[in-house]
């Protein structure tokens, strides 16, 4: 998978590439608007993450540019503006996703993932490891062909579990991205441990194997050994 | 007690009016009396002089007869030599006609007529004097009514003209505030005070504004130009909590500098929304229905309350429809529900309820009454609950005030009471 970077804060553009590399992912970065757009025009990527504040252009035009030459690639705009309508633009002219300064990286490796799978999505959308399968249409998870039942909430700590595979993910990374919109709301992060208890429980129950590790005053991880 | 500018003239205007009538009343009468007696002596000397030069001359003894019959008002009567030479006195004579006794002037004069001694003796009526007194009296004081009632009235109308550009200014100013985006305009005016006044405090508005602009923009500039820095720390620490040889210790402490940096992450997207509330950036109204905004959050804060073993109870009285923002409505609601769970022990209870345009957020509590005086200014920390940032209640405050709604707090039973009175 080829991702590309736009985004003229070296330091984040690095931290996200090191953090997707190391899942088979290739990253490119462009630090500014003008190695952006050439690097668009010349090459195809699988997603580009765009920052729209550039010192010498607007990630809007980049946008724009995307749908003039007729390109498909997915786009996750990664901004600090955080207004509705900046949102609403993005979306209007050909953005997919929307992720606010600051983020967590697994939120952003997550929303890189599902992209990519809606991207690709060829009538099926199941994604499968070792013997847990998860039907992402029909909302259900089976266990070696056997189906579990998972509240909404597990469904999806669930998947954030499995999309970052062997990452540490910490509390307010699990809480925030469980919470959506309300994630501002949250006064502390322990609700999830209820949640990661009760996820761990039905899956022991149907005999799966127990990915899921507690890290000690960090949080959890989703570990395959 | 304070008196509006007109009436305190005008009363100072009247009072002096009255004391002036009350004065010049009886001194006008007495003037106007003397003055009359005077003229009525003059006639007195006037008619005696008249006798000894016209008539006298031409008079024999054997006339005074004749002429005391004829004379209504003079008489001569023998020489004797007890009376004073040219001696007005006053008296009174009954008259048969109008059946009163009537004031009258006498003059006394020797005249000599044939040689003889004689004593003239005039009078004169003064029975006219005091109606003429009473009428001048009556039409002076009529005159001066006049005059001041004139004087009252024209005072007023053209005060009122006169202070009308003042009242107006004074009306902008009370109106103005400084977070809502209207400056006033003063009525121009033709008196050169007012217009300084004016020119004073439009010049004093606008140093204001601008201040209070720059300082919005400043709160706005910093929270924003803070959000990459947090970003590159977040992702850092995201990459760090990889590391796969991390002590214990060191796992703690990133567990808790991830821990501050979503804190100071919410602080300044709080920060971002007050300037965004102050400078009026959600402005689309809608129809909302309160009690859906509340049961539509209630499942994500009951959970919350849940890891405090709280009770969240909802009660439905009414149906509370607003015509508000909704995106603002629905932060109103959160930082409710928010701030209640913060401030409940563990097992408390918090009750939600909805009544007619009113809602209230009650939580038991094991402390005393907040202090009220700044309960919602911004970063006021209650000294139990180190974890808020202070800015909660704030912005609950900016959204009702800018929906000109009210809130209460008030504590009872040992719960903390939270209502918004919706517009009436």
């Amino acid at each position: 998978m080829k991702i590309l970077i736009i985004e003229d804060e070296v330091e984040l553009a690095k931290s996200i590439a090191s953090y997707l590399s190391s899942n088979d992912f290739i990253c490119e970065i462009a630090n500014d608007y003008k190695s952006g757009i050439e690097k668009v025009s010349f090459y195809n990527y699988d997603c580009v993450l765009l920052d729209l504040n550039l010192p010498d252009g607007d990630g809007i035009e980049i946008l724009n540019h995307l749908k003039q030459i007729h390109k498909t690639d997915g786009i996750i705009i990664i901004s600090a503006k955080e207004t509705l309508e900046n949102r609403i633009e993005c979306f209007q002219k050909g953005a997919d996703d929307y992720l606010t300064k600051p983020f967590h990286l697994s939120e952003l490796f997550v929303r890189i993932q599902a992209l990519i799978r809606r991207k690709n999505f060829k009538g099926s959308n199941i994604i499968q490891f070792n013997e847990i399968s998860i039907d992402l249409l029909a909302k259900s998870i089976f266990v070696h062909t056997i189906e579990i039942d998972l509240t909404k909430k597990e469904f999806e700590l669930l998947l954030f579990l499995i999309g970052n595979n062997n990452k540490v993910l910490s509390k307010s990374a699990i809480a925030e991205h469980l919470s959506g919109d309300m994630a501002d709301m949250l006064d502390n992060h322990d609700f999830i441990y209820a949640h990661i208890k009760n996820l761990k429980k039905k899956l022991n129950e149907s005999h799966c194997t127990d990915y899921i590790k507690t890290v000690y005053g960090l949080g959890y991880k989703w570990q395959n050994d | 007690m304070t008196k509006k500018l007109l009436q305190s003239t005008l009363q100072k205007y009247l009072v002096f009016s009255f004391i002036v009538l009350i004065i010049s009343a009886p001194i006008f009468y007495f003037l106007t009396e003397k003055l009359y007696l005077e003229d009525a002596d003059e006639t007195l000397y006037l008619r005696r002089n008249e006798f000894v030069k016209l008539t006298m001359p031409k008079m024999s003894k054997i006339d005074i007869v004749v002429w005391n019959k004829i004379s209504k008002d003079g008489k001569i009567i023998p020489y004797s030599k007890t009376f004073r030479e040219n001696n007005i006195f006053f008296t009174t004579k009954y008259d048969a006609i109008t059946n009163e006794n009537e004031p009258y002037h006498v003059l006394k004069s020797k005249i000599k007529i044939e040689k003889t001694p004689y004593v003239l003796v005039l009078k004169i009526n003064l029975i006219e004097s005091e109606d003429l007194i009473l009428s001048v009296l009556i039409l002076f004081s009529l005159t001066l009514t006049i005059l001041l009632t004139g004087m009252y009235l024209i005072t007023k109308r053209l005060s009122i003209k006169l202070w009308e550009p003042f009242y107006n200014t004074l009306k902008q100013i009370e109106q103005f505030e400084i977070d809502k985006h209207k400056e006033p305009y003063f009525l121009p005016s033709e008196i050169e005070e007012f217009h300084r006044l004016n020119d004073a405090i439009t010049k004093l508005i606008k140093n204001n504004l601008l201040i209070f602009q720059s300082q919005k923009e400043f709160i706005e500039n910093a929270a924003h130009e803070l959000q990459t820095p947090l970003a590159i720390i977040q992702s850092y620490l995201d990459s760090l909590i990889q590391q796969p040889d991390l002590t214990l210790e060191q796992a703690n402490y990133i567990g808790k500098i991830n821990l501050v940096v979503s804190k100071f992450n919410k602080l300044n997207k709080n920060l971002l929304l007050l300037s965004k509330i102050e400078s009026n950036q959600f402005e689309k109204m809608e129809p909302i229905l309160v009690n859906k905004l509340i049961k539509k959050h209630l499942d994500f804060f009951t959970e919350q309350a849940e890891i405090k073993n709280i009770t969240i109870h909802f009660h439905q009285e009414y149906q509370m429809k607003v015509n508000s923002n909704m995106l603002l409505t629905e932060i109103v609601i959160n930082n409710l529900f928010q701030n209640a769970i913060k401030h409940t022990h563990e097992y408390g209870r918090i009750e939600i309820q909805i009544l007619k345009n009113r809602l209230l957020f009650k939580n038991s509590s094991n402390d005393n009454k907040l202090n009220t005086n700044q309960l919602f200014e911004r970063f006021s920390k209650s000294h139990n609950n180190p974890n808020g940032n202070g800015l909660g209640l704030s912005i609950i405050k900016k959204i009702i005030d800018r929906n000109h709604w009210e809130i209460k707090y008030y504590f009872e039973n040992q719960y903390h009471i939270f209502e918004i009175i919706f517009e009436n």
